[in-house]
């Protein structure tokens, strides 16, 4: 079942254009990552698919709801505020630098969008919350405050916050990127139990060995558009374009990957 | 400077005190009854990207914050007498012309507070909202503005404190507060201590103000 449909999508700042003309399909439970330069209009992309920006050009379906489209003659048309409100519900988003919410508790942070978005009791996103953070490690952490938090913990929050609206699919933008590198690694086992159980994902990464491993496809943009598109393998061992070749050759140079 | 004769005396002189700091003590707590809500309306129309909603209103703030309270009470007071076409002329109550002039005054600057405490929260704030689907409303009540009201808290007991001090300044339109009995009374008796002892009412005043600002701290003071 398809979950995302995307359609030459673009996106300019200012006249300057960020992302151009991409199209790609995510089915249910694939993960996709997305890796490319920095500047390559990867995070746009993401913000562009979760309504933080509005597109120029282009078509995005989420789960059968046409989300924005654009008419022959060029006019973008995005859905009504209502219905745009219901396509939010479907998509969940992991940011760099976490965004918790500094004055809730930990609890408070995971239960206010059940509780206010999604319309749920006390007692059932009580319920929702403590499972999640049982299942990210930090049961003992529900009454603490971001302050108190490191900063892996701080984003396991954030995928458990996420994870509470029970979205379709879910966003993460460079998800390790804000932390020290021993704290990495629990954030990565987060998002791959998340994978094990045929979660929709969708993360750009500068993690390419996480891409490769946890990946069911790679998407490799540079100057905003997807310059290649495959599974992990065969974009790792066997790249077809020169720009994926010298990207990835880059990176094995200055990582030991 | 001390001349007060016995204990009778001194007991009028209080309770003459004590009826002023209560004219006082209205004009503190309706002045911050009106000016804190309208100060958080006039900074969000003042952070509004529609001009003539953001143009009228910096006007409005740079005149109020530029010119003297006492000019401004006095002008709410007499301007609608004397600057209206004969027909429609009227005049304020002295003590509603009083409360208009200081919530207007006070809204102005607390509108800039409160601006400044909004324009320093973190985008990704917002951010994170619109991705779990919150309203701009549930945004602005339940993510922005409690830690704004953390981070102005400082900044907002200033004002409070001088909100004080500043309700002296109504005595020119013969309202008699706290300041004014005083001073009737020091010439009336040639003693300063009637002053003297406005003084200690005036700092007794602020000094609770100053302990309901500690411990609102304190309470927020949960998370940071
Ligand atoms: N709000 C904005 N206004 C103007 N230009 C922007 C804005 N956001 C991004 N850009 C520009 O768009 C381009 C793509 O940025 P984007 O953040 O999407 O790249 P990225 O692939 O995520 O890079 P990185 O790997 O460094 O995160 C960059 O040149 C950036 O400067
Ligand atoms: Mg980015």
């Amino acid at each position: 079942m398809q979950i995302l449909k995307v359609e030459n999508l673009s996106k300019s700042f200012d006249g300057t254009e960020v992302v151009t003309n991409v199209s790609f399909e995510i089915t249910k439970g694939e993960v996709v990552a997305v890796i490319g330069p920095s500047g390559s209009g990867k995070s746009t992309l993401l913000r562009c698919l979760n309504l933080l920006e509005r597109i120029d050009q282009g078509t995005v379906v989420v789960a059968g709801d046409t989300m924005v489209e654009t008419s022959s003659n060029g006019q973008v048309r995005y859905a009504s505020e209502e219905k745009l409100r219901k396509i939010r519900l479907h998509l969940g988003m992991v940011f760099q630098n976490f965004n918790l919410f500094p004055h809730f508790s930990v609890l408070q942070n995971i239960t206010e969008a059940p509780l206010r978005v999604a319309g749920l009791s006390i007692a059932e996103a009580r319920v929702i919350a403590l499972g999640l953070l049982d299942k990210i490690g930090l049961h003992d952490k529900a009454d603490a405050y971001p302050y108190q938090l490191s900063g892996g913990q701080s984003q396991r929050v954030a995928i458990a916050r996420a994870m509470a609206m029970n979205p379709d699919i879910l966003f993460f933008d460079e998800p390790t990127s804000a932390l020290d590198p021993e704290l990495t690694g629990e954030v990565l086992k987060v998002i791959r139990n998340l994978a094990s159980e045929h979660m929709t994902m969708m993360v750009v990464t500068h993690e390419m060995s996480f891409a490769r491993d946890v990946a069911d496809r790679i998407i490799f943009m540079d100057k905003g558009q997807i310059i290649e598109e495959g599974a992990p393998h065969q974009i790792f061992s066997s790249p077809t374009n020169e720009r994926t070749k010298t990207f990835l050759k880059n990176f094995y140079n200055n990582s030991g990957f | 400077m001390f001349a007060i004769g016995n204990g009778t005396d001194f007991f009028r002189l209080l309770s003459l005190l004590f009826n002023g700091a209560l004219t006082s003590l209205q004009i503190f707590f309706l002045t911050l009854l009106f000016s804190l809500p309208l100060g958080l309306l006039i900074a969000l129309g003042r952070m509004s990207p529609q001009k003539w909603i953001n143009g009228p209103l910096k006007l409005f703030i740079l005149i109020m914050r530029g010119t003297p309270l006492i000019l401004q009470l006095i002008f709410v007071y007499f301007a609608p007498f004397y600057m209206l076409p004969e027909s429609m002329r009227f005049s304020l109550p002295r003590f509603t012309a009083a409360i208009i002039a200081f919530s207007l005054n006070y809204a102005a600057y607390y509108a800039e507070i409160y601006r400044g405490g909004i324009e320093s929260i973190p985008r990704g704030q917002y951010e994170a909202a619109a991705v779990l689907g919150f309203t701009k409303a549930q945004t602005f009540f339940r993510i922005i503005l409690p830690q704004v009201i953390k981070r102005i808290l400082p900044p907002i007991s200033n004002e409070v404190i001088t909100l004080v001090k500043d309700s002296a300044l109504v005595q020119v339109l013969g309202i008699s507060e706290l300041f004014r009995v005083a001073k009737n009374e020091s010439s009336r008796i040639f003693s300063t201590t009637p002053l003297f002892v406005a003084g200690l009412f005036y700092l007794f005043m602020n000094w609770m103000v100053t302990k309901i600002f500690e411990t609102a701290e304190k309470k927020l003071s949960y998370y940071q």
